[in-house]
């Protein structure tokens, strides 16, 4: 201690003008308080990493998880679009089928013809399938015995027929079958048909043959009735089934049209509602994420406000500052990010290996570079704008703090001098809002959905904010009439979420809305894994029966009633054949050029039913009241594309007679019922008086299925039976997949929040350490101190907890409605968030006031 | 120079509005070591804070070698401070997650040079050197005593060699001993740089050493005395 400034010392270094600090002075120091302390950053950097790496991973997750159900999807119909037409194509309609773009196409040609063995010389009428193995089907595979596949099974020599050919003909694999002109070799048995809803319910047992064997067979005349179908699939990267939809309609007018997500409407429908609830998940993802960067980051910085007050006492300007903890929030978002993408990419690796068996998911093994960019970047950005309000704060710390710690408190403003005050952080609000809109769209390719969201996220927080005042003013004023009678360490406790500075509404919105939208995430979860189970779930039709003679109606009914294992009665469908004639007036070759479906005006089925179908749900209008006459209900696709409405008149002929009738409804169909391709149902006095031939459906156990086809031939030879159950197992394989994934994710997702949250509450540790340092100075008691912490962590979580239900109950009710799910409120999971929230703010505080507790206050006190 | 002129100060506590400062008018010319004094409350630290543009007043006005600053923004007042004043604090303040030499660099690097400049890496390690910390350059805060913290701080006030420099009981928080070695060392490198120092002190001793006293009592100034004169008088008032 023996030094001396003397005049020795340099020359002082002069300032320079147009001065700032250099980038690598602020990332110096920046970087220096990173490795002072990391563990203090740790709260910052898990914050980003969850919210990335459920991002990242649940996004990547979905995407291959998505692109594998939409494969399995367009099993059911071995196509991305098909069109089915009751005649050969025009010269002129192929060469507008080869001038589509980037599709491939084959065609399958569908007729009954009549079939026989040389060891049982009566015919059998069979439902005969011509297809090109070489590329059909383009998804999905047939399952045949003895295993092999189409390519290898079926030649122009030979053919792959159903179970009941061989029970009804007393055939064997490997006899032969005699078609037309030509003798086939049986190579096998078809076990499953993928695409067996989507063919023509055509009468007799399935043959399948090539389109050679067909040619060859001398069958197919000009003139005889065959069903064409062309299926056709996109090229790998082509993804507008709409526009190939409207222009295969376009070159086929007289064909009807479908494409895969309308094979399965249910099935489609539930998936869309998996990929909304996937999107979901990962927009809360990002915002807890959000929220826990912003939470952790306003504690570092007012950790900080001392050294922030000396660095403006020797001169630093607030843009200095500024750019120092700029550079460290991407330095926390750059570290958080690589975590997260890290983990993202762990999750979506390994889940698929783990659970192999549930889940039918290649990983993807190359590094999708382009995805984890992107969650690096959102990551990024997430971080630097919810970190951009603490960070503007800064202008607003005070340089003489650092000679006086003074509670100054904030006189009252007018509206427009607090615009003045914080004009920059509404700019920044505003700016967030954008930016979050912007990565919203990003995530769930949807501008609409973007906007809905941070409207609604904006909305919600607006509505807590207010809510969570509220709540903590009703305290204050019960706790002002009270607080003589409480025990003193509940009044200390109370009293303490009203500590200067305590920010209780900030914590207690981050908190609320937190646990809001991890509640509604488990909400919708259940709804619509709920819907998606009810909506395909077990007593679904898996048996069809078609051509029922009416006087063979109620005996089939009650022979397939008394077997074991049947589900419900048997639904059945009456079908009368009949063409249409006019529709609102316009008939013949007028009706033609309208975009009526020519097939239509030849030939249509017509049904009839007084009551709504199972499986239908009427769109626009009502059903009639039984009994009414003239009536009819319209598919609503077909309705669009006739461009019918409710109210709008038709005319069928039935044998010659005429039966005008009104639109009453449209109506959609789940496609899983025997109802389910119908187009125009009647009311029933228009028809019944027809002749008529039935078609039931019912659900029968698996196992039973090939008993009752034998006792069905034996009593009604003429009745054909198509099994589909095999297809229904596919459909309920698909939601059980759905299930377990959006469950899986949901809780990742719903376990991340939770981390985010606690992160929050521990932010608030700094504020406590000078109040234990008093207590202990004062003589409290650890337990003493404890309590008091307990009782305000509890209070706080109980409010947090109730806004948190009631806004995830309101938020649910509405998503719901827009899904047009049906809502229940669930008691016993909003009892459990409350209390859960209470729990976790408890213990979170706990924990990280243990240290706090246990230390010398004076310890303490150095170490801050 | 600094110029004072009618200053206020009043500020908001719960419904209470406290009068701090009462209306002070002061000049204290250049090269002058004028000490503040008073007892608790007595408005000396807000004072301090309103001639460095650390806060701004309710009425009145500071004027820094003619520039006049209370209405200055705060960019404005930080390029001020830079560019005139250096601080010296009872409690050292120095920013914990900088070495002694990064912290007497950094009003330097604030003013937008680069820490590898040669000049400003040589003056700082010769600004410690003369304070006795030559062998503690690259020692964080934390590992060093409170002495050596606030001689760290009077290096780092002097860094740029302000025309003003401001010390608020830059000696309250050290033992006798170190207290008179800092105050030493403080008012060698006043005389020397023959900047203005106006330090806050309740240290009869220290303001014995004073050009001048300026005594505060319930935000007035009660007495302004120069060296001169016998300090009896001011003593009694404490």
């Amino acid at each position: 201690m023996n030094g001396s400034i003397n005049g020795s010392v340099n020359a002082p270094a002069k300032r320079t003008t147009g001065r700032a600090l250099s980038s690598s002075v602020a990332l110096r120091i920046a970087w220096r308080e990173f490795e002072a302390a990391p563990a203090k950053f740790i709260f910052v950097i898990v914050s980003v990493a969850i919210g990335v790496a459920a991002l990242t991973g649940v996004r990547g997750f979905t995407e291959s998880f998505q692109k594998t159900l939409l494969g399995q999807a367009r099993t059911i119909m071995a196509a991305d679009v098909s069109a089915r037409m009751f005649r050969q194509p025009s010269a002129k309609e192929i060469a507008g089928l080869n001038a589509l773009q980037g599709v491939e196409r084959t065609q399958v040609t569908e007729m009954v013809s009549m079939a026989s063995t040389p060891s049982d010389p009566i015919p059998l009428l069979v439902s005969l399938k011509a297809v090109d193995p070489s590329q059909y089907p383009f998804y999905g595979a047939y399952k045949l015995r003895p295993a092999g596949t189409l390519r290898e099974e079926l030649s122009p020599e030979r053919v792959l027929v159903g179970e009941d050919l061989l029970i009804r003909l007393h055939a064997q694999i490997g006899d032969s079958l005699k078609l037309g002109n030509s003798t086939f070799r049986i190579a096998g048995v078809i076990e499953r048909e993928p695409d067996r809803m989507n063919s023509s319910m055509g009468i007799g047992p399935r043959v399948l043959i090539t389109r050679q064997g067909l040619a060859e067979s001398g069958l197919l005349q000009p003139g005889s009735r065959a069903g064409e179908r062309f299926l056709m699939r996109l090229q790998p990267g082509a993804s507008d089934i709409k526009g190939l939809h409207a222009q295969v309609e376009k070159v086929l007018p007289e064909a009807q049209v479908t494409d895969f997500r309308e094979a399965n409407p249910a099935l489609t429908r539930g998936l869309d509602r998996a990929s909304s609830m996937l999107s979901l998940i990962c927009l809360v993802a990002m915002v807890l994420g959000a929220i826990g960067v912003a939470m952790s980051m306003r504690a570092h910085l007012e950790q900080r406000m001392d050294i922030l007050a000396t660095m403006k006492s020797i001169g630093a300007r607030s843009s200095d500052i500024l750019r120092i903890y700029l550079l460290q929030t991407l330095l926390l978002g750059l570290a958080g990010g690589l975590v997260g993408v890290v983990a993202g990419f762990g999750v979506e690796w390994t889940i698929p290996l783990l659970a192999a068996k549930l889940l039918p998911i290649e990983p993807s093994l190359r590094l999708p570079v382009r995805a984890g960019l992107a969650g690096l970047g959102t990551g990024m950005l997430t971080t630097l704008l919810f970190c951009l309000p603490p960070l503007l704060d800064i202008r607003r710390i005070k340089p003489n703090l650092v000679l006086r710690r003074q509670v100054e408190t904030q006189p009252e403003f007018t509206l427009a001098e607090r615009w003045q005050r914080r004009r920059m952080q509404w700019i920044a609000t505003a700016v967030i809002l954008i930016a979050l809109a912007g990565i919203a769209a990003g995530l769930t390719n949807s501008l609409t959905i973007a906007a809905w969201f941070t409207a609604a996220l904006v909305a919600l927080l607006l509505f807590i904010t207010l809510l969570a005042r509220t709540l903590l003013r009703m305290l204050r004023t019960a706790l002002a009439r009270t607080r003589l009678s409480l025990p003193s360490a509940v009044r200390h406790g109370l009293s303490n979420l009203y500590r200067p500075g305590n920010q209780s509404t900030a914590v207690l919105t981050a908190l609320g809305a937190g646990i809001m939208l991890i509640l509604t995430v488990f909400l919708m979860q259940n709804a619509v894994l709920r819907d998606l189970q009810e909506t395909l779930g077990k007593g679904l039709p898996n048996i069809f029966l078609i051509d029922i003679a009416t006087d063979e109606l109620d005996g089939v009914a009650s022979l397939i009633a008394k077997k074991p294992g049947v589900h419900g009665a048997m639904e059945r469908l009456p079908v009368v054949a009949g063409r249409l004639n006019e529709v609102n007036g316009t008939s013949g070759d007028a009706l033609k050029q309208e975009r009526v479906p020519r097939h239509l005006l030849q030939s249509v089925s017509l049904t009839w039913s007084d009551t709504l179908p199972a499986g239908a749900k009427v769109h626009a209008g009502a059903w009639w009241k039984p009994g009414d006459e003239g009536k009819v209900a319209v598919s609503e696709g077909l309705a669009r594309r006739m461009h019918v409405g409710v109210g709008s008149t038709m005319l069928f002929t039935v044998q010659e007679q005429r039966i005008p009738v009104t639109v009453s409804a449209l109506y959609a169909n789940d496609g899983q019922h025997v109802f389910g391709r119908s187009e125009f149902i009647l009311s029933q006095r228009s028809l019944a008086h027809f002749p008529v031939v039935w078609y039931g459906a019912v659900h029968l156990d698996t196992a039973q299925i090939p008993q009752m086809q034998r006792a069905l031939f034996a009593a009604y030879p003429t009745v054909t039976v198509i099994n589909i159950a095999d297809l229904l197992d596919t459909v309920a394989g698909v939601v059980h997949q759905v299930t377990i994934i959006v469950r899986f994710l949901a809780a990742f997702s719903i376990l991340s929040g939770l981390v985010i949250l606690a992160s929050s509450v521990a932010s608030t540790r700094f504020r406590r350490i000078r109040e234990v340092v008093v207590l202990k100075t004062l003589g409290a008691r650890r337990a003493r101190v404890a309590a008091v912490f307990g009782v305000e962590f509890t209070v706080l979580g109980l409010l947090a907890g109730c806004v948190g239900v009631i806004f995830a109950n309101l938020l649910t009710f509405i998503l719901l409605h827009r899904l047009d799910v049906t809502f229940h409120l669930q008691w016993p999971a909003a009892a459990a968030a409350a209390a859960g929230t209470a729990l976790l703010a408890v213990i979170t505080g706990w924990l990280v006031s243990i240290r706090i507790l246990g230390q010398r206050p004076l310890e303490v006190l150095r170490e801050e | 120079m600094i110029e004072v002129r009618g200053l206020k100060k009043s500020i908001h506590n719960g419904t209470n509005l406290v009068e701090i400062l009462r209306g002070i008018d002061l000049t204290i010319p250049g090269g002058q070591f004028a000490a503040i004094m008073g007892p608790s409350g007595s408005g000396k630290s807000t004072l301090l804070g309103l001639l460095a543009g650390l806060d701004a007043p309710t009425e009145g006005e500071v004027i820094l070698d003619g520039s006049p600053i209370s209405r200055m923004n705060e960019d404005e007042l930080a390029e001020i401070r830079g560019r005139k004043l250096g601080f010296v604090f009872q409690s050292y303040q120095l920013i914990p997650m900088l070495t002694a030499l990064e912290n007497v660099l950094l009003p330097f690097e604030l003013s937008g040079n680069s820490h590898h400049s040669g000049d400003g890496r040589a003056r700082a390690t010769e600004l410690l050197d003369s304070v006795g910390l030559g062998d503690r350059l690259h020692h964080y805060p934390v590992q060093l005593s409170g002495g050596e913290q606030q001689r760290v701080a009077l290096a780092r006030a002097f860094m740029l060699e302000p025309p003003i420099v401001l010390a608020d009981e830059p000696t309250g928080n050290l033992d006798s001993h170190n207290g008179e070695h800092v105050l030493d060392l403080l008012l060698q490198r006043h005389r020397e740089s023959r900047a203005t120092l106006v330090m806050v002190t309740h240290d009869p001793l220290i303001s014995a050493r004073a050009e001048r006293r300026i005594l505060l009592r319930d935000g007035l100034v009660i007495e302004d005395t120069l060296a001169q004169e016998p300090i009896a008088a001011a003593e009694a008032h404490l």
